[in-house]
């Protein structure tokens, strides 16, 4: 690397060696350095006005417009992301109301419900009740009447058993009698 | 005489003579490439700043790229106070760069390899900075010279030496940028002259050495141009931001 800087070197100093002599260097010739400065300053100063006064403003504008409109992009982001997160709380908010009114319709129908299935019940149990005081009256009603026919039957029978057996009749009262006593009592084994 | 590696930078007229109070200010090569460096300018800054996209296009990308490149410059170097000399430099920055580039095009003319134009730049940038600096500061800009926590010994030496230094400023900016010009163009002359001379059995290795100065040479008119811009940002701090 530095032989070949080195010999880069030597290179250009032997040529120029070998052309100074023929030019020079023609930088400081001084024949046209007041028209190179002229030239200079006069095309620097039109670059300069240009620049200052239209083109930086021009870029400069359309750079800020460009960091505005970033900006004003995040910020109705971040606009549009509150929203929609008090929308969601909004929303759970609702969520949550609208699942304890169901709860509390839910309890008040069961209850009511209960309530009425429970009167139905007792309307219904009252109901049965007398429908079987009502048959248990009849039954003993029944039972009652049957005992005094049983008694009649069961006197006839007795009395054709006797006469078929002695044939004498017997006294139907004294017959009767027996009968009703046996029957007194037999008759608590039934009723 | 075509293979003279310095005859590139001879200065001819074109057109009509033009004498001012017996000064010569005719049109020459240089001006020519001054206005061809300053015409493709303001062609590219019109392109970049004709449409307002918000989503750029390939031209104004790139404007809007030098337009923060320079402002980016501007800001690091000197602060916000040299904001109402970015449109300066910027101007400074692109003529710099696009006549160094400009340059680099075969059969063209280096306007920044003469040592009168690169002066007559460094010097502008060197008495305006010095006028803002006593502008800003009167005559307490003088501290600039008398660095603080030096031993009162060292101090008239330093002192000297600092004077020196601000003095030679614009020679030093000068002649940077005339020296590289003039440097890189010669070589790259001297280069394409032995492609000639050695002819197509030995001339591949001077050529390739062409190739590759050719990609130096970009490289270095880029970074002389950032060079001379960047330094004039460090000068105008010196006048805006007194720091001794």
């Amino acid at each position: 690397m530095k032989s070949s800087l080195s010999l880069l070197i030597a290179i250009v100093v032997v040529s120029t060696e070998l052309f100074a002599a023929e030019a020079g260097m023609p930088q400081l010739d001084p024949t046209y350095w007041a028209s190179q400065a002229f030239w200079l300053i006069l095309v620097f100063t039109i670059l300069y006005i240009s620049i200052s006064k239209f083109y930086l403003p021009k870029i400069k504008e359309n750079l800020d417009n460009r960091e505005s409109k970033i900006k004003e992009d995040l910020e109705s982001a971040n606009k549009f992301k509150e929203q929609s997160e008090a929308k969601a709380k909004e929303y759970d908010f609702i969520l949550e109301s609208a699942k304890k009114e169901v709860s509390k319709i839910h309890f008040e129908s069961k209850s009511i419900l209960d309530k009425d299935i429970q009167s139905k019940k007792e309307a219904m149990e009252k109901e049965i009740e007398k429908e079987i005081l009502k048959a248990q009256k009849e039954i003993s009603e029944l039972k009652k009447n049957s005992i005094s026919s049983i008694q009649s039957i069961s006197g006839g029978i007795v009395s054709n058993i006797i006469e078929n057996i002695s044939g004498d009749k017997l006294n139907e009262s004294s017959i009767k009698a027996a009968v009703e006593d046996i029957s007194k009592k037999k008759i608590n084994k039934y009723l | 005489m075509a293979s003279n590696p310095m005859q590139q930078f001879t200065v001819h007229r074109i057109g009509p003579e033009i004498k001012i109070a017996g000064v010569d200010l005719s049109f020459t090569n240089a001006s020519l490439f001054m206005v061809i460096s300053a015409t493709v300018i303001i062609l590219f800054l019109f392109l970049g700043s004709k449409e307002k996209k918000i989503i750029p296009n390939k031209l104004q990308l790139i404007a809007e790229m030098f337009y923060t490149f320079v402002a980016k410059m501007i800001s690091d170097t000197a602060g916000s106070k040299a904001k109402p000399y970015f449109p300066f430099i910027f101007s400074l920055f692109m003529f710099v760069l696009f006549c160094n580039m400009v340059g680099m095009l075969p059969y063209s003319f280096t306007v920044t390899s003469h040592i009168i134009v690169t002066l007559i730049m460094a010097l502008f940038i060197f008495i305006a900075v010095t006028i803002i600096g006593f502008i800003k500061h009167g005559f307490k800009y003088l501290s600039i010279f008398v660095p603080s926590g030096v031993p009162a010994v060292l101090l008239p030496l330093i002192t000297i030496i600092e004077i020196i230094s601000y003095l030679s400023r614009p020679v030093s900016l000068s002649v940077r940028l005339f020296a590289n010009m003039m440097a890189g163009h010669t070589m790259l002359k001297v280069f394409g002259g032995f492609v000639v001379s050695l002819g197509i059995l030995g001339g591949w290795l001077p050529l390739s050495f062409s190739v590759a100065l050719t990609g130096l040479e970009i490289l270095v008119a880029f970074l002389q141009a950032y060079v001379f811009a960047i330094l004039t940002c460090i000068y105008l701090n010196d006048a805006l931001n007194l720091h001794h």
